[in-house]
Formats: structure tokens, sequence, C-alpha cells
């Protein structure tokens, strides 16, 4: 302000009121030398490429003809950066709220506890480490097998046990279906579940033969060759077995012998009405007995608890849609789907900052006036209640602050979206800038496009900016 | 501290005594060795041919560590005949950079062997190669017409090829075959799918998909345009001379949506493909010990071999194990792994022997009687066996023994290479920066591979393309 005031030759500097202008401008002259460089310094770096992206941003892909808008109504218009601009919407909705929350929910525990310096640091540590690495970890703990994903192998710890999967599991979200294992004498039945085609009477026979079953299951099974039943009266006798002959794989319904039973399959006997007569399990051979059936005509059915599938890994990082988009136009999928990638990524990204935010709070709740928290707490009231009625309060400008930085560093997210989204979910988790990125560096080298995305990011972050700026100097003032 | 002030006389001349001693030693050692090298390269020169020229030649390749290794080895003889010097210089996958900025500034290599022919054509239209109908003569006829073909610009021969890749493979475990009682291999697209069903009925998965990633998948697309289209349209639409929207292309799709379009035949379904990670996806069909195949059979080009065999020392390739045992699924014991060649539909036969794959061809920048005597003997047999016994190579040279490969796997493969009628390179390297969209599109079409996906797919990669080609 000194400098400024000097040029412009206006009112009399604000420190000194010493006659003798040689004196002061020796002064000023001091500042100057000290400022230019760092002025240079921002102008080359700063201050130009702004300009020049502007300028960028009006002419086209290969820099020679002035396109006016037109990078701009491409941007409006195109499915992959109208999918950057909604995964932004996202990230600006969940991001700051949750990381603000976190960082208030970990400063306040961490407050009062014995150790609170070990368990601050151990929080605070994710925002130290490289963020590539840290998406490199998530992007493995998210992984869709059970057996290298922590994720998913906790879901199926918890789910196995009320669900466990059965001896021939089938995986419907690997595209099996129960009812194509039926081969022979058997059709799809109600939930599930397989059912004989033709009905059965005591004293007589029943085959069901299934495809689909793979031989490393048969061999953990000890499946033994398959045996035809013999009748007898007034018992059910049957075999359930692996319709597949390996010398003769186009052949069905026939029983080769070097085809195999299926062991340890439930079965069930349901009598015309649908109700469930007796209940039994096939042998190492695949032969199954009803003993003791009262006459009448019977189906078989194999249960469907047989082909529970258990959990076998959710695909964290795809972009599956929480939102039914699926029957829309591209367009309006780019809009309204709400990609599973995205929870995943913002899961990981508030590992990294949830620490930052709980340094910055944690400060201001050292700093909050004690007597006043002593003043409630006199009145009467409970942790909670003094919490949120003077706690929060208080905290208010600090919270604020985090709150619009963090929409100011998730307008930018980049690198863990490139580092932890599988090649299949990139443009599905495309951001404005990650799309500066592929536009503009890599793939087609489109500077103009390139640089209307920029525009555009920078002028969703100028108000985050200006608002903060005020706050700061703001609270400089008072 | 008293010790130490003043080196005494006698340690100083016993110093300088070692010194001599040692430096006479030296020069000892090295004037014996030197004189034994020159004994021996004078035996082997009186032994050898007397062509000999002398002086060097700059080679320029991509080959770098192990593959630099074997390429000096094949190029031993060349020096021992001619007693030319080979300086070579491996730049690995900075190739083409490197020597579009040599030859720009006017120094480039005598010799350079380039990973795809779109370099070759341009040089050839700048003048920079020399034409090497002249210099081979008959040696041309150790190349089939189609490679021939795609080393040349305009008509006149510029390039001779000397390593090659196929992409014209699947993979498959033949163990898992014979458990399903497959016991030949598809030769028609509708066999692989009737295999893939048969597969299917014993409870084997038959396809792992690379699709975490999109060049696996271009590659697989790009196979089944070639052998569906056939080599002419499959350059125009690489030109962009066709549009995308062609029939042609359409065609190529919906064959393709046959195979991605159940996603029982796929491990882990259409989400597990999509999470299904390069090189993970070949471990699913030939797993390292501890693990079982998940699937039988991985779509890649012939470079998955190395993977393959890095699982686990036992593989052996082709349909019996090691020692002749049966080929088990079990790594630890006698684990199998063989290919057949990606099956045309019944209905495009012809197409059968058109392969898509890569390629290394040798130019001639400085025509230099050493760099002439060099493409020579690149274009002889020689070179192409000393490597192929090494291991990690196959040649399109049809002169070059199919002895000298190391296993049964590999001669077959070389064998394909070098009846191919047609040869083409991989689509999606051709098309420069569009790449990574297309890679992205293909992508989009294994997730949802419906009709109605291919008409709005095929009019993005059109618009895409037309917009990278405007640049060029």
């Amino acid at each position: 302000m000194t400098v400024v005031d000097a040029h412009v030759g206006a009112a009399v500097p604000a420190t000194s009121v010493l006659p003798g202008e040689r004196r002061s401008w020796r002064r000023h002259a001091w500042s100057l030398a000290f400022i230019v460089p760092a002025a240079v310094w921002l102008g080359v770096v700063v201050i130009y490429p702004v300009f020049a992206t502007i300028r960028y941003s009006l002419f086209d892909e290969s820099d020679t003809t002035f396109v006016g808008l037109s990078n701009y109504k491409s941007l409006f218009t195109t499915d992959s950066l109208l999918t950057a601009f909604r995964n932004n919407v996202i990230w600006v909705i969940i991001f700051p709220f949750f990381v603000t929350l976190f960082g208030l929910i970990f400063a306040v525990l961490t407050e009062r506890i014995k150790w609170s310096t070990a368990f601050k640091t151990i929080i605070v540590m994710p925002v130290v480490f490289s963020t590539t690495a840290s998406a490199l970890v998530w992007s493995s703990i998210f992984d869709i097998n059970p057996h290298v994903g922590a994720v998913n192998a906790a879901v199926q710890a918890v789910s196995d046990w009320f669900n466990p999967p059965g001896a021939y599991p089938i995986s419907q979200s690997a595209g099996q279906s129960v009812a194509s294992l039926a081969s022979a004498g058997v059709r799809s039945g109600p939930g599930g579940s397989l059912v004989s085609t033709a009905t059965v009477t005591p004293g007589h026979t029943v085959k069901l033969g299934l495809t689909g079953i793979s031989p490393t299951t048969l061999q953990v099974l000890g499946a033994k060759r398959a045996l035809v039943p013999t009748a007898s009266a007034g018992t059910i006798t049957g075999l359930v077995w692996r319709d597949f002959s390996p010398a003769h794989p186009l052949s069905r319904t026939k029983v080769y012998p070097d085809e195999v039973g299926l062991p340890d399959l439930h079965l069930t006997l349901t009598g015309t009405n649908g109700s469930s007569v007796a209940s039994t399990t096939s042998n190492g051979n695949g032969r199954f007995t009803f003993t003791n059936v009262p006459k009448g005509t019977y189906h078989v059915s194999i249960d469907s608890s047989n082909f529970a599938s258990g959990y076998t890994g959710l695909f964290w990082l795809g972009t599956q849609s929480l939102t039914p988009t699926s029957s829309l136009s591209q367009t309006a999928q780019a809009l309204l789907s709400v990609p599973l990638v995205d929870f995943a990524m913002i899961t990981a990204y508030l590992w990294i900052w949830s620490g930052f935010a709980m340094v910055l709070l944690g400060a201001g709740l050292a700093a909050l006036d004690r007597e006043v928290l002593e003043a409630a707490k006199i009145d009467g009231a409970t942790e909670w209640q003094s919490f949120r009625r003077v706690t929060v309060p208080l905290l208010a400008p600090v919270i604020t602050v985090i709150f619009v930085t963090m929409i100011i560093n998730v307008l930018k997210v980049f690198d863990i979206i490139l580092n932890m989204a599988p090649g299949s979910s990139q443009e599905g988790a495309n951001t404005l800038a990650l799309a500066i990125y592929n536009t503009g560096f890599t793939g087609g080298i489109h500077t103009g496009l390139a640089s209307a995305i920029a525009v555009i990011l920078f002028v969703l972050v100028v108000p985050a900016m200006a608002w903060n700026l005020k706050k700061l100097k703001g609270a400089k003032n008072s | 501290m008293r010790a130490k002030r003043s080196i005494p006389n006698t340690g100083l001349r016993t110093w300088s005594k070692v010194k001599v001693a040692a430096v006479v030693l030296a020069a000892t050692t090295m004037a014996s060795v030197t004189m034994g090298f020159a004994v021996l390269g004078g035996v082997s020169s009186a032994a050898a041919q007397s062509h000999k020229i002398g002086g060097s030649v700059s080679v320029w390749a991509e080959w770098t560590s192990t593959e630099q290794t074997s390429f000096k080895k094949a190029l031993v003889p060349f020096e021992q005949q001619t007693g030319v010097t080979v300086n070579y210089s491996g730049k690995g996958s900075n190739m083409d950079t490197a020597l579009d900025a040599a030859v720009a500034g006017g120094k480039p290599p005598n010799v350079a062997f380039v990973p795809d022919p779109g370099t070759l054509d341009t040089l050839a239209g700048q003048g920079k190669l020399q034409n090497l109908g002249p210099v081979l003569g008959n040696l041309t006829k150790n190349y089939g017409a189609a490679w021939n073909k795609l080393a040349s610009y305009k008509g006149k021969l510029y390039g001779v090829w000397y390593k090659a890749a196929n992409k014209n493979t699947i993979w498959y475990n033949p163990a898992e075959f014979q458990a399903a009682g497959i016991t030949k291999t598809p030769t028609t697209w509708q066999g692989l799918l009737t295999d893939a069903a048969t597969l299917k009925a014993a409870g084997i998965t038959p396809f792992s998909l690379c699709t975490d990633i999109g060049w696996p998948v271009a590659d697989f697309w790009q196979n089944i345009y070639l052998k569906t289209a056939g080599a002419t349209l499959y350059d125009k639409l690489a030109a962009h001379t066709i549009p995308w929207t062609s029939p042609s292309v359409t065609t190529a799709f919906s064959t393709f949506g046959q195979l991605v379009g159940k996603p029982s035949y796929l491990v882990g379904g259409t989400q597990g493909s999509l999470a299904n990670k390069y090189p993970d996806c070949v471990d699913k069909v030939f797993p390292k010990a501890g693990s079982t195949p998940q699937a039988a059979m991985v779509v890649e080009a012939d470079f998955v071999v190395s993977e393959i065999t890095g699982n686990s020392a036992n593989y052996h390739p082709g349909t019996t194990g090691k020692g002749g045992a049966k080929c088990t699924t079990d790594p630890s014991k006698t684990p199998c792994y063989n290919f057949f060649a990606f099956p045309a539909p019944a209905a495009d036969r012809m197409n059968s022997t058109a392969i898509q794959g890569a390629g290394d061809v040798g130019m001639v920048l400085t025509p230099t009687k050493q760099a002439e005597a060099l493409i020579k003997y690149m274009a002889s047999a020689k070179p192409g066996e000393i490597w192929a016994h090494l291991g990690g190579f196959t040649s399109p040279n049809n002169k070059v023994a199919l002895s000298s490969y190391p296993d049964a796997v590999t001669r077959a493969d070389a064998n394909e290479l070098v009846k191919a009628t047609s040869f083409v390179f991989s689509l999606d390297d051709l098309q420069g920066t569009w790449e990574p969209m297309m890679w992205q599109d293909m992508l989009n079409f294994v997730k949802t591979p419906t009709a109605s996906n291919i008409t709005s797919i095929e009019h993005t990669m059109q618009s895409q393309a037309t917009a990278a080609f405007k640049k060029k």
C-alpha cells in the first residue's frame, strides 16, 4: 500500500511523517527491489497464463482459427464433459460436508482423551502421503476379489455367516443362472430351485441331469461315478448327476460310464399341491431315496439353497449407477447417473483429508473460551447440548473456512481418479480437472477445448475463493 | 600424531616401487590380452570368408536389456564375416521419436529398425530411405508378398522385416479343453462358440476377457473385423477412407456381441470382466501354483508366453505336459499351454490367413557399403535362426528353419506369420491421437453389448476419427 501510494504520488505514506522526499523514496526503492522479482514471477507464471488460457479457449484445436464461444458450446454438449460436470457436482455435495463433519468429530474426540497426540498424529498422517500412493492402496482395498479387497472380504465374512454359500454356488452377478443348469428331466422351479419335469409315484425312479457343474467343485465334494437308481416298492429312488461326458461332450440325457453323480444336494419331495412331504440328500454317486412314501403323485425338487452363491464380491470401482438411469438416453445418463466408483473414491479422499480438517478444528477448539463451556455446564447443559449449542456456533468461522477450502480442493480433484478408477471406469468417473488433462495433453491435444474447461473451472472456483478471502480479511480487520 | 609427522624415506621408495610394479603388471596383462585377442581374431578371420569390408555401421532399434543381448548375438556372424563393427543403440519405446529427431537433425543412424510401417512410409515419402530392391536382389524372395508389400512405399521396397509378433492367437489351457472333451480346437467362429457352449456345459467358464483397459478389447475386435471384412477393408478403415458407420463395422460389432453378450461365458460376468486387469486375466487361465484355472481361453497376442512361463516353470507348450504326461489343471504338476489361430466365420474362410500383428522392419538411411552388407545379412536366415534359438522371437522370413525354434508352439506361431497371405498392423496403433478414445468406446460396447448401443458407438467413433484425421 505504501508502494502504490508512492507510485500514484497520492497520500502520505502510512507509517512515516518524516520530511525529506529523498529519504522516503530510498525506503520505497528497497521495498520495490524486494517485491519486483516476486511480482515478475507472479506475472509470468500466474497472470499471463490466465489471460493466455482465456485467449486459447476462443481458438480451435490447432490454435489457428478464431472460433469464439464454440468450444464452450461443445463443452455443454459433449457427453463425456457433462459427465465430468455431474461428477464434480457429486463430489462438491458430498465431500466437503463429510470431511468437515469427520474433522469435527475427530477434533472433539481426540481432545479429551489420553494419548491425544498419538491419535491425532495417526489421523493426520494420510495428509502427508502421496495421493497417488493412497489411491493405489485404496484401489486394492476395494478390489472385486474377496481374497484381495479388504472391503469385499469384510462384507463376505458377514454375509456368508447369514447366507452361507451352497455346495453348488451359482453367481448371478457373474451372469450365471440356476435355470441354465437344467439338462435332463428338470426344469426351473420357484424361488431359484429346480423341479423334475415329470411326476413320480412310489416304486418308481427319477433321473435329474444337470450341466454347468465345474469339475473343481466335483473334485472337492468327492463325486463318484453316476449310478442309475433301482426301483423299490414304497420308496422313490433317484439319481441326480452331472449330465456331461468328456467322451461324448455333445450328448445329453444318457448316463455314460464317465459321468459322475452330484453329491450333497438337498432334495425335497413335493406333493401336487406344492407342499413338501420329505427331504433327503444325495450320496457320492448321486443316488437319493425317499422312504415310506404314501401313495400319490409327486415332484422332486432340488432346493435353491444348494445354489446360494454366497457373497462373490461387488465391483466397488465400477460405474454402476445408484440412480435407475439405464433406460435413458446417453446425455440423460451422463447428467443423472450416480456411479458407485465416485463413492469409493470419496471414501479414500475422506481418509486422506479428514486429518487436515481435524487439525484446523482442533486448533479452533483449543482457542475456545473455556469459561463459556463451563457456564453452559453450570446451567445444566448435557455434553451433546453444550456441543451443539455452544461449541459448534463458536467454531462456525473455522468450520466455514474448512468447508469452503474443501470445496475449492474438490473442484480440482484429479490424481485420485486417474490412479484409483480402473480403465473401464475412467470415463464414468471423469471430472473437470481430469478432462483438461485428457483433452489437452493426451489423445486429442485439443488446446482450445481444454482451455475452455480450465476457464469454466476457474469461474466455478472464484466465488469460493472470493468468499474465503472476504472472511479472512474480515477476520483480520475485526 | 608424532608418528605421522613425516613419511620416512624408506616408505616412499617402497611405495614408488610398488607403483612401478603395478603399472608394469597392468601393461603386461593388457598387452597379453590384446595380443591374445589379435591372435584369436587373426585365426577366426583366416578361417572365415574373405569378404572383408571393415569399417563400422550404426544401428538403432527398440531392443534393450535381454533383447539387446540376443540381437547382438545374432549379429556376431556378420561382424566376423565382414569385419564390420556394429555400433548398436537400443532406444526402447522412444525409438520412433529418437529417429524422427535424428533424421530432422541430419544425423540419422545408418540402419534403423522401427516397430511400425507408418514411419517407413513417412521416411520413404521424404526420400530419406534407400531403395532396397536392387540391393537385396533375390533375397526379397525370403519374404511373402504380404510382408514385402507392407515394407514398400509406392511400389518400391524400403524395408526388411526381422522380428514379428502374432496377434492372431487364442491361448487355451489344454487340460480344461480335455476335461470338456474337446479334442480339436475350433477352426471357424461358429466352432468357437460351440466349443464355448460345450465348456459351459462342462462347468468351465470359456473366456477370460481383459476388459479393465481398452487395448486388449480393441485387439480382439480388430481380429474379428479382419476375419469378417478382410485385409483390404481393414486397411481402408485404418486410414479412415471408409467411415466407422459402414456395414462391415456393424457386422464386426454384432459378431463380437455374440460372445460378450453372454456374460456367463466371461469369467466374473460383465462386471468381473471390467475389473479384469492385464496380466491378471492371463493368470486366470494359466495360474501360478496354488490356484486352479478359472477360465479356459484368453484372446491375446503371443507375448503372453513370457507371462505364462513366468507363472510357473512347469508350463509345457503343446497338448501334453512335461515328460509326455497328461495335461493337468494343477500348476504344480504338469500344466500345459497352447494356442489356436483366431478363427474366421465359415462364410469368410478366405480371411483365415489374414493375420494381425506387429513387427520390426529394418531400413537403410545412409547408403554405405557396410549398411548395405548388414541389410543383406538381415534378410538372410542366419540372424533370425540365432535369435529364434534363444527364445522370445519369431521371424516372418520363410528361409528361417522352423527347427530353430525351441518348441512346437513357437514353431506353429512362426509358421502362421510366414504363411500369412495378408499382414496388418494393429488398427488402434495407426489411429494416432484418438486411440485412447477408441479404447474407451470399445469398453463401452462390452459394458452394454446391445444392437442400439452399436449404432451410437459407431457414430461416436466416426466423429472422433474424423476430428483426429482432419488434423493429420
